[in-house]
């Protein structure tokens, strides 16, 4: 398999390269605790006045444990392809890009993939661990961590998907800026990545199963965490080919989007 | 017919751009405007370039040398015309050409910021599909021509501004392609590393028989490294010949300095198409003693110089 080599030697490179920013994991790591001790108020607060112990079928110790993975998930997931993407096209950088010998896209994922080889070891799998040992059996170990590590594949392929979906719409407006808070917010609230879907209201939570988003957190979250009977088979298989479909639709349609937007460049020339 | 790597038919590449107006109103005015403008950076040029050749590209700014090897690299369509390169057409089977092409583009950079060098060529031997022997013989290479030690451990982004031009050139020859483009590469060098990097293309040139499309606008890389050179103008090809029929086809100036009887030098650029060295000389005598002559060729310099001023062509 030649076309294994070249990618495997951008995720070692991309591995090497994000190894370099020490500093970042640490600065995540603290932003993280900031964001979770905000959520654990918040949440407290609402649990509190509702006056009940489960709300929406969760306790507050689901709701936390949720929310803490999903943050670690995030972490790992985070790209930064709008920003890097808009800057390239500015700079003229992105004529170096389009001009290795591999196709853009496989181009662009297969340089990510180090960061998030990365992000896996150094941030998600140590809060995963914490979390375990805090919560004392609350969350399944065992072969629900073989389907959540299938299932977060598949979620990542769809976050990309959707990234590269939106980056190139900077070549047809300038406000990088907002695309991106638009994106950002759009994904984090409809994937269940900022509050559990169970929290939706009924309308919300029907429409959010037809998007793509839930594939992002929800599902991967939910095959953790062995809920819904993801831990079965026929449980899981459904939820895989939801993720499934979306990955090859979103990169269809990426595909077919980025083939238009490059004419920009190599027609108007950027 | 195998011996043309690069075959140019008429080839022509426009822009359309706003016409943009000043100041705030002008600005609004701009959001909702039709009006465009076309530019044609490149004007129905034609030529082929040979396996192993090494062609200057030159031209005044904004001539359309850049735009040019655009095209030929692939990342920029023509507007009319056709491009084979290797038998492909760049723009339609980019990915295919970039394999067999090496590029570098003045300002850019293709390396990887943040990893030391050594990284960055050894990700592009992979990328590149580059058999590791090749590899260790390229390196070997690049050894023998230049001194790699001092910048081969160290990241991009801590070099200067030379030693990333070097480590550029380097990596657009990496995996030993056919041909590799070089848009202005010694730009902003000091004449030690400019003298290292044109060996070294020359060296490369030699040993891998590489084709090599050069701009640049410093003569002295066009006379230690090309035979040929092509000169576009306003995006039209101007000229495509020889270096030594450049400075006769534009006039064959020769610079005549003669030290008179007060030991002065004069000066005298001589058109020998028009009077020649001889008759100069007599009418010079006849006024002044001539203790001492010399007779210079004009430089390349001083030739494209009147050609982007739009002197005196035949
Ligand atoms: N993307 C673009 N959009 C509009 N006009 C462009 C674009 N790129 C180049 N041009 C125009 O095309 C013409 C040729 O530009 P090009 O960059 O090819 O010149 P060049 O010969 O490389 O000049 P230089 O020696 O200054 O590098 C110029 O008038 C330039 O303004
Ligand atoms: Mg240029």
């Amino acid at each position: 398999m030649t076309g294994l080599k070249k990618k495997t030697a951008l995720t070692r490179a991309g591995i090497i390269e994000s190894l370099q920013f020490r500093l970042s994991t640490a600065v995540m790591l603290f932003a993280n605790l900031i964001y979770l001790a905000l959520v654990y108020f918040l949440w407290k607060a609402i649990y509190d006045s509702s006056g009940v112990d489960v709300v929406n079928g969760m306790t507050f110790y689901d709701t936390m444990i949720y929310l803490i993975l999903a943050t670690a998930i995030f972490n790992l997931l985070e790209m930064f392809i709008v920003w890097d993407m808009s800057r390239a096209i500015q700079s003229g950088e992105i004529i170096m890009h389009l001009l290795k010998p591999m196709r853009y896209r496989l181009y662009t994922f297969w340089s990510y993939s180090g960061a998030h080889v990365n992000n896996f070891f150094l941030s998600f799998v140590p809060t995963f661990i914490v979390v375990v040992v805090i919560t004392k059996g609350a969350i399944p170990i065992g072969i629900n961590l073989l389907y959540f590590m299938v299932s977060l594949l598949l979620a990542l392929i769809v976050n990309f998907n959707i990234e590269m979906l939106v980056a190139p719409v900077c070549l047809y407006t300038q406000s990088t800026w907002g695309i991106n808070i638009v994106k950002e917010t759009v994904v984090l609230l409809l994937s269940g990545a900022s509050i559990p879907l169970a929290f939706f209201p009924e309308g919300l939570r029907q429409a959010v199963e037809y998007l793509p988003f839930r594939a992002v957190y929800d599902i991967p979250l939910t095959v953790l965490l062995a809920k819904n009977g993801t831990d079965s088979l026929s449980g899981l298989l459904p939820k895989l080919g939801i993720q499934l479909f979306w990955c090859v639709l979103l990169s269809v349609c990426g595909n077919l989007f980025w083939n238009h937007a490059v004419k920009k460049i190599t027609v108007n020339g950027g | 017919m195998s011996n043309e790597v690069i075959v140019m038919k008429n080839i022509s590449k426009q822009f359309k751009v706003l016409n943009r107006h000043e100041g705030l109103k002008g600005s609004i005015q701009d959001l909702f405007s039709r009006d465009y403008k076309i530019i044609k950076a490149v004007d129905d040029v034609s030529l082929t370039v040979n396996k192993g050749e090494i062609i200057g590209y030159l031209g005044p700014n904004g001539a359309g040398k850049s735009t040019t090897i655009k095209i030929m690299t692939g990342v920029l369509e023509p507007s009319a015309g056709e491009i084979f390169v290797d038998g492909r057409m760049p723009y339609k089977d980019r990915t295919a050409n970039s394999e067999n092409i090496g590029v570098v583009f003045g300002q850019r950079s293709q390396l990887w910021w943040n990893l030391p060098l050594i990284e960055s060529f050894n990700l592009l031997r992979n990328i590149y599909l580059v058999p590791e022997k090749d590899y260790r013989n390229m390196l070997e290479l690049y050894r023998s021509l230049v001194d790699l030690e001092p910048i081969l451990h160290k990241p991009v982004r801590q070099m200067s501004l030379g030693q990333r031009t070097l480590s550029d050139i380097l990596a657009a020859f990496l995996h030993n392609p056919g041909i590799v483009f070089l848009d202005e590469p010694t730009i902003g060098l000091d004449v030690s590393m400019k003298a290292r990097i044109r060996e070294l293309i020359r060296g490369l040139n030699e040993v891998k028989g590489t084709t090599v499309i050069l701009t640049t606008h410093d003569m002295g890389d066009v006379d230690a490294l090309c035979k040929r050179i092509i000169i576009i103008d306003k995006g039209r090809k101007i000229y495509d010949n020889d270096i030594e029929h450049l400075k006769s086809y534009f006039g064959s100036y020769r610079t005549l300095r003669m030290r008179l009887g007060d030991d002065s030098w004069v000066e005298q650029v001589i058109d020998e198409k028009k009077t020649d060295v001889m008759h100069v000389m007599q009418e010079m005598q006849k006024e002044h003693k001539i203790k001492d002559i010399q007779l210079q060729e004009i430089s390349t310099e001083e030739v494209i110089r009147k050609i982007y001023e739009g002197g005196e062509s035949a």
